[in-house]
């Protein structure tokens, strides 16, 4: 294992120092994966905010189809099975309808030309809240 | 002006690959704003082979021109890129002194830039949910950095005893 770890590293022009870098790096980050992973949980509603503004409270529990206007015209969204997704939007990347359905909760979609973002939480209280 | 003329041809060079980064999908979207950082290879050129404002110039002048012919100016993608720029510049220009190679500047460049898009979207969206992204931003980051890195370390081999910076 460190063998083949030297000789990549040889091949990568990487020196010591580098190596040290990434191992670090790549642990932090998996620590953390692991960390909200464990905090997270199925999310029950679904608050979408235009520019800050909350616009729409979605609740996961039924199948629907909710339309909400962004900066670009109308954004589709899509419930389904306790999860939610962006079907249609008009942006230059479609990056937040290609991002699928997300269900858990501090997960969000968010679609920058519309300036649409979408929440999952598990209370009611955050709208409330923010 | 020599040393500009050259900058302003590297500064295109960066501007092209940044737009080449967006037609590559990489794992289709599914972690917002995971990209490959190929704009780095420039920015780390120069920030080895001339001074620190210069790589400022070139990063600063890449977004502006880049969110000129896509997003318009001060629209939020712009300040998302000027705060992922931002970041990682600095944070390359300061780690460069350090033991670290190249490839290690590149993943620190790659891993700022990350933090930066994240506190531009806690900023201007409101939205403290995008800290869950984070992680898994830094762990592609590394290998994306890391290719970064290998390239200009490459390239600049290549270039040193054909071209005078």
């Amino acid at each position: 294992m460190i063998i083949v770890l030297l000789k990549v590293r040889a091949l990568i022009l990487m020196n010591k120092n580098d190596i040290k870098l990434v191992l670090f790096l790549f642990i932090i980050s998996i620590v953390l994966i692991i960390l909200f992973k464990l905090f997270q949980g199925n999310g029950s509603s679904a608050f979408v905010y235009h520019d800050g503004v909350l616009v729409q409270t979605i609740p996961l529990s039924h199948n629907d189809r909710y339309v909400v206007t962004g900066d670009n015209g109308e954004v589709v969204i899509v419930v389904k099975d306790g999860k939610i997704k962006v079907d249609e939007e008009n942006s230059p990347l479609h990056l937040c309808s290609r991002q699928g359905y997300i269900s858990n909760t501090y997960e969000s979609i968010v679609c920058l030309p519309n300036k649409i973002v979408i929440n999952i939480s598990n209370d009611e209280l955050d709208a409330v809240v923010k | 002006m020599k040393k500009y003329m050259r900058l302003v041809m590297l500064l295109s060079f960066s501007i092209v690959l940044s737009i080449l980064e967006s037609f590559i999908p990489l794992f289709n979207g599914y972690i917002p704003g995971l990209k490959l950082g190929l704009a780095n290879i420039i920015v780390l050129i120069v920030l080895y082979k001339y001074d620190t404002s210069d790589v400022f110039f070139v990063s600063i002048l890449r977004v502006i021109v880049v969110g000129l012919m896509r997003t318009g100016l001060f629209s939020v993608n712009f300040f998302f890129s000027l705060f992922g720029a931002l970041f990682s510049a600095s944070s390359m220009i300061i780690f460069k002194k350090t033991r670290l190679s190249m490839i290690g500047v590149s993943v620190i460049g790659s891993i700022c830039h990350s933090v930066g898009q994240i506190l531009a979207a806690i900023l201007f969206l409101k939205n403290n949910n995008m800290i869950y992204y984070l992680p898994w931003l830094l762990l592609f980051s590394i290998p994306t950095g890391v290719f970064v890195g290998f390239v200009s370390k490459k390239m600049l081999a290549e270039l040193e005893d054909k071209i005078d910076f």
